[in-house]
């Protein structure tokens, strides 16, 4: 598949959102770009046929993330913004770059996107679960059926993430209370 | 990137992937030389995303449907990155939470989020 307008415009203003959230001085103006890039990202997925993907991004990661950062900043301070941009360093500029050149290189041994033969969409495993899934789990949705019935157990450990995520956060932020 | 059409068709074939590693690199590049803590932290959230396009990039199949298995439809996407990403992506928001959490300890032990700043006040 080749680049539609739609995907084009969406990686212009996904990659845009994101330099402008590592390089826009003020704290409150990143965070703001940082959550468009979360809203863009996430129409990514509905265009890439991952709607379950883009409902979490967008209720996460563009929701309850741009919630807790805002809540951060509220609790401390932002630097005083004398330019709208920070200087950019170019020694790390060029230390990243070379990072960036290095993974650019094993790009051309990558499958073509959306080639129906790749490893990942062929796949034997794949096909498992597409033929599997409703007949074992009664569950339309094959996203669904593997998180919640084949893998429940990971999706008990994250689970288990989250609760010690909130235990920690709470302790960190009021350890006088527990003293 | 030359005029030579084997490189531009890898552009037109693979675009998502060249996205993922630019991602990557703007994450990166966030993570190190951000002064600010927040901005760290938001540097980390980029690079994973990047990371998170690469998986569902490789479960796209062109003309397919999302993974909705219904009788006689199809082709579909691969669902398993899906679930994956999923679970990435709750696990970055803890992650993010509980860093969030530490840089307000901070601000509130030392009165700073600059990154020289409390390296001069852990080093007195």
């Amino acid at each position: 598949m080749s680049l539609s307008l739609l995907e084009g415009s969406l990686l212009a203003f996904v990659l845009c959102c994101a330099v402008g959230a590592a390089l826009l001085k003020d704290t409150l103006a990143s965070v703001m770009a940082f959550a468009a890039y979360s809203l863009g990202i996430s129409i990514i997925w509905l265009v890439l046929q991952a709607p379950d993907v883009g409902l979490t991004e967008a209720a996460v990661g563009a929701g309850i993330m741009t919630i807790l950062f805002l809540l951060a900043l509220a609790n401390t301070v932002t630097p005083d913004a004398d330019s709208l941009f920070e200087s950019v360093r170019w020694r790390t500029v060029a230390l990243v770059g070379a990072f960036v050149l290095v993974m650019a290189a094993t790009v051309p041994s990558l499958p073509a996107i959306g080639d129906p033969t790749a490893p990942v969409v062929g796949g034997e495993v794949t096909q498992y679960y597409l033929e599997h899934a409703y007949k074992e789990t009664q569950v339309h949705n094959a996203v669904t059926a593997v998180l919640a019935a084949y893998r429940g157990f990971d999706t008990l450990g994250e689970a288990v993430v989250v609760f010690s995520a909130g235990v920690v956060a709470l302790s960190v932020l009021r350890r006088e209370v527990f003293a | 990137m030359t005029a030579d059409p084997l490189q531009l068709d890898l552009l037109t074939s693979r675009y998502n992937y060249y996205a993922v590693v630019l991602l990557l690199g703007i994450g990166l590049y966030t993570l190190i030389e951000s002064p600010n803590l927040v901005k760290k932290v938001i540097g980390m959230n980029i690079f994973q995303t990047g990371i998170f396009l690469f998986f569902i990039t490789l479960a796209f199949r062109s003309g397919g449907n999302p993974p909705v298995v219904t009788e006689g439809g199809g082709p579909y996407a691969s669902p398993l990155p899906h679930v994956l990403i999923l679970t990435a992506i709750v696990v970055g928001v803890s992650l993010t939470a509980v860093a969030l959490a530490l840089i307000v300890r901070i601000y509130s032990e030392y009165g700073t989020l600059d990154e020289e700043t409390l390296e001069g006040l852990y080093y007195d």
